[in-house]
């Protein structure tokens, strides 16, 4: 209610202020430092990850860009494009909200959630692809099929705009291989192709591995495969960690904007009042700052290995 | 003075509007936005879980009365102490004094209606009942025997109790602890009345904004390494297992990267308390008013770049406990600046030798052996002889109860008049203070001894020749245990009978002795306009003492 | 007060604008990938990489979260929760770096 009567006086207030201030540039600035003091936070909940991620990938570089090279980056990189529209369409919302636009807030925010919303639907691609594929990495969360089962299709990777459809098909063709996997554990069927390259490497003499790689790839002095894929195996845990959290994020904001469209259609923000929308897109270009984080450092370590 | 509906400051006996008045119904309790009552239900619920991590702690000094482990178990005595320590520490220590005094004091400190986020507040609150609901069904269900500390692999792998249920329950309480803190910088930044300038801000205030930068930094960075913890015990995928490749140092880095800092979120508050008792009850301004107050801040950012010193024989290289080891002795001296400053505010004061003050006595002396000790557990190479011995457990109560635990006792005490509009009985506040120092002194000072002898903590027998020290420590706790039941009994008593109080029963010169006992739903009837500085005991201030005192005497029964 | 919001403001060119830059910056890091400057020194892929993703950090906190706009405070909050995502890589790292290597 922009005006009241309280102990027989008359009091008239802005439309939105709360009762505890005292007018509305001091709600908005109050909202405002409350909701980047959230945002702090958010980022040091994130930096624990990252901080995981710093010390696994400083240990053991080759497994992590092995692992990183069969995430598929288009997606990735798809993404990180949906993302980015996102956050125009969300910086839109704000432009409109400020100038009291309500049909062209309302079509920002759907916009927004539209792309929020894509995001979400290509994440499900990629995990059920590392189901399909045995890379997950908790044991029995993944495609159980045996023997008696046909070999399963593997789905071929996107054909990139600089290769033709045979070429495509033609460096996919590992994937194609018949996948076992009874038990539903994680499993590394791809190969050893950045530790083969850093071998070759070591050859001419510039010292390739960590020293943790030296004691953590080798059994008696022999390469071993399984412990290789452990490796990978905490790459992959730390992937659906971080993309998984960030992925809670993304549906927690989904429901913000819900929110945020229902009360825009209302018509309640205006020049006057549109704290809301400004904080609510804080949130969503943050959930966007953190992806362009994660985009390169998970999707884009152990491309120029293979090169 | 002519009492009114309204609420007349100056006014002797409790007004008949005030916040307790202001709704009824227990509706209009759980759905408040009114700070303080949101202070009253934190503090219940507080006393509570301090009673039960208390309970613990009488078994766990039961079971010490004697070398062999016959009381206990050793399986249920590493759960008796891991319980004692979860819910001290995550469940009474962080939040006390700033959710129960910060809460309720610090909006009326600084001239405002309220915090500036209420329904924060009250969401942080639930939050807090929520968290400490899981955590005490896990307990009930066979409870955790992991250590506090929740070190992998045994609790990712091999414990088998609920590691799982009573670390969410951890997991939740400390968004509780974010938004508390949250709402606490925001308040401070925005809400402070005219003319109330960041140097006139009560040193309360500083420590509670200090308390809340560390609680926003370090928090989330708990709750992030319990939700890996959890997966990994879930899971098993590895990263905490060295066999797979994993580092359970990498645990310990992320889980000590918040627990450093969170034993300053548990300081700091007690800090403010003893700047405002101190330099109230000597009736003379603080002693280096600035320093104290970039004290606060230094040891909150300082405190971030410590934790090592938890892991010195962890397995950490030892160049970085040695860098930890020198930044421990650097953290150390802000801490040094404000008990020479509270020292030098008591020299030539005229000093009140009322129950809290007694509290703030005992706390320099107590916060300096506690502190002291901290520091010798912080040089690499008596820590190696001292390491996971009751040296370390007696540091870390000296700091811990005999810092925070008597400044939130003092801190309650010096602001019950306030916050309930009635006076406690001031013999018995003095006999259960003494109590509670002798007690604690003859339970932990035998400790740092034992420490120095060799007796392990978590261990629940120990050689024979260590006995008698053990007796003593246990006797001491019993002394401990009445004078903290004390309390209880009189300041409920006083709500029943106790003496009203003016609204300014120590005739102190701080904000929150200008509204009513206690104060109304607004805490103000007029917006103040500050023109004083802090700690004024002067007239220029608008208090007029002698003239209050005579009031007083006329006007009280 | 809600007066200084109006002002100052890039408007849509300059979202746009923004938008165009945040693009860009994606086609490269996604481009440089496949590049192996690891030849020139150890770690400048992800060097770039996170030299880009900083620039489009950048101009998402400035322009579309308005920190531009905003109070110093909000700058210092900002700048001073990546201070501390430092300290925590930087003082944990300490430890993994220096194992295993003789003295310390």
């Amino acid at each position: 209610m922009a005006s009241h009567a309280e102990n027989g006086k008359f009091h008239y207030h802005e439309p939105g202020l709360q009762h505890q201030f005292e007018d509305m540039g001091q709600q908005e600035e109050s909202v405002s430092i409350g909701m980047w003091v959230f945002l702090v936070q958010e980022i040091m909940f994130f930096g624990g990850l990252f901080t995981a991620y710093l010390v696994f990938r400083s240990r053991f570089p080759l497994a992590f860009a092995e692992g990183s090279n069969h995430l598929d980056a288009f997606w990735g990189g798809l993404n990180t494009l949906v993302l980015i529209v996102s956050s125009l369409t969300m910086a839109l919302t704000v432009y409109y909200a400020q100038r009291g636009n309500r049909n062209m807030q309302v079509i920002m925010i759907l916009l927004t959630m539209a792309f929020g919303a894509t995001f979400l639907g290509v994440k499900v691609i990629e995990y059920t692809d590392k189901y399909n594929s045995g890379l997950i990495p908790v044991t029995g969360w993944n495609k159980r099929a045996n023997e008696a089962q046909p070999a399963v299709e593997e789905r071929a990777g996107a054909v990139m705009p600089w290769e033709t459809a045979v070429a495509a098909a033609e460096s996919g063709s590992e994937k194609k291989k018949p996948y076992i996997n009874p038990h539903g554990e994680f499993q590394w069927n791809y190969g050893r192709h950045v530790y083969d390259y850093a071998i070759e490497k070591e050859k001419s003499g510039k010292p390739y591995l960590t020293e943790s790689e030296r004691v953590g790839y080798f059994s008696n002095g022999v390469f071993d495969p399984n412990k290789y894929r452990d490796k990978i195996r905490i790459f992959y845990f730390i992937y659906f960690v971080m993309t998984g959290l960030h992925a809670l994020h993304m549906i927690v904001g989904l429901g913000l904007m819900a929110w945020l469209l229902f009360v825009a259609w209302r018509g309640d923000f205006s020049a006057l009042y549109y704290a809301p929308v400004e904080m609510s897109g804080l949130y969503w270009h943050f959930v966007d700052i953190v992806w362009i984080f994660l985009f390169p450092l998970l999707y884009l370590l152990g491309r120029h290995f293979l090169h | 003075m002519q009492t009114q509906d309204g609420i007349i400051a100056e006014q002797s006996g409790i007004p008949k509007q005030n916040y307790l008045t202001n709704g009824t119904t227990l509706k209009s309790w759980l759905l408040t936005k009114d700070h303080k009552r949101i202070a009253i239900m934190y503090l219940i619920t507080v006393s509570l879980f301090f009673m039960a991590g208390g309970i613990y702690a009488s078994a766990i000094r039961l079971e010490l009365l004697t070398p062999p482990s016959d009381l206990l178990e050793s399986g249920t005595y590493n759960k008796v102490f891991t319980q004692h320590g979860i819910l001290m520490i995550f469940f009474f220590l962080i939040p006390s004094i700033p959710a129960v005094l910060g809460n309720f004091l610090l909006p009326i400190m600084i001239g405002a209606k309220d915090l500036a986020l209420p329904r924060i507040n009250l969401l942080s609150l639930y939050i807090y009942w929520i968290g400490g609901a899981l955590t005490v069904w896990a307990l009930l269900q066979g409870g955790v025997d992991t250590g506090w500390t929740f070190y992998t692999p045994y609790s990712t792998t091999f414990s088998n109790t609920y590691v799982m249920a009573v670390g969410l329950g951890i997991f939740i309480n400390g968004f509780s602890s974010i938004l508390t803190g949250l709402n606490f910088i925001v308040t401070v930044h925005t809400m402070r009345a005219p003319g109330m300038t960041w140097f006139r801000l009560p040193l309360f205030v500083w420590a509670q904004y200090a308390t809340s930068l560390v609680m926003i930094l370090g928090t989330p960075v708990i709750a992030i390494t319990i939700l890996l913890l959890a997966i990994e015990r879930f899971a098993q995928v590895g990263i905490f297992d060295p066999s797979i490749g994993g580092d359970p140092i990498l645990f310990q880095h992320l889980f000590w990267f918040y627990s450093h800092p969170a034993v300053y979120i548990m300081i700091l508050p007690g800090m403010g308390v003893i700047s405002e008792l101190i330099s109230n009850f000597s009736r003379k301004k603080i002693f280096g008013y600035e320093f104290i107050a970039f004290s606060s801040i230094a040891i909150a950012v300082f405190g971030f770049l410590v934790w090592g010193h938890h892991m010195f024989v962890s397995g950490q290289s030892i160049y970085a406990g040695l860098v930890f080891s020198f930044l421990t002795m650097v953290v150390a001296v802000p801490s040094a600046i404000k008990m020479f400053n509270w020292t030098a505010t008591m020299y030539k004061g005229s000093i009140l030798f009322e129950t809290p003050m007694l509290y703030a006595i005992g706390f320099l002396g107590l916060f300096l052996i506690g502190g002291l000790t901290g520091l010798f557990l912080g040089s690499m190479g008596l820590v190696v002889h001292l390491t996971d011995t009751y040296f370390v457990v007696a540091h870390f109560h000296y700091v811990m109860v005999g810092g925070q635990v008597i400044a939130y006792l003092g801190g309650i005490h010096y602001w019950w008049p306030k916050m309930t509009g009635r006076m406690y009985s001031e013999f018995w506040g003095k006999i259960s203070a003494m109590l509670v120092f002798i007690g604690f002194n003859l339970t932990f000072f035998p400790q740092f001894i034992l420490g120095y002898l060799g007796m392990p903590r978590r261990y629940a027998s120990y050689p024979e020749e260590m006995q008698v020290l053990n007796i003593f420590s246990t006797a001491g706790a019993s002394v401990l245990g009445v004078g903290l039941i004390m309390p209880v009994v009189y300041l409920t008593q006083s709500l029943i009978a106790g003496k009203p109080a003016g609204d300014n029963p120590w005739m102190f010169p701080g904000l929150e002795w200008r509204t009513s006992s206690p104060p109304p739903t607004e805490n103000f009837e007029v917006t103040p306009v500050v023109t004083w500085e802090a700690y004024e005991f002067s007239d220029e201030n608008g208090l007029d003492i002698d003239e209050a005192r005579r009031r007083q005497a006329v006007t009280t029964v | 007060m809600s007066d200084n919001h109006n002002e100052g403001h890039i408007g849509y060119p300059g979202y746009l604008g923004v938008f165009a830059v945040l693009v860009a910056g994606t086609l490269l890091t996604y481009w440089s990938s496949f590049l192996d400057l690891d030849a020139i020194f150890p770690g400048a892929n992800t060097l770039l990489a996170l030299l880009i993703a900083f620039t489009k950090m950048t101009c998402v906190m400035l322009f579309f979260m308005h920190v531009y706009w905003s109070p110093k405070l909000i700058w210092l909050s900002a700048i001073a929760s990546f201070f501390w995502l430092a300290i925590m890589f930087a003082y944990t790292m300490q430890d993994y770096v220096t194992r295993g290597t003789g003295v310390f």
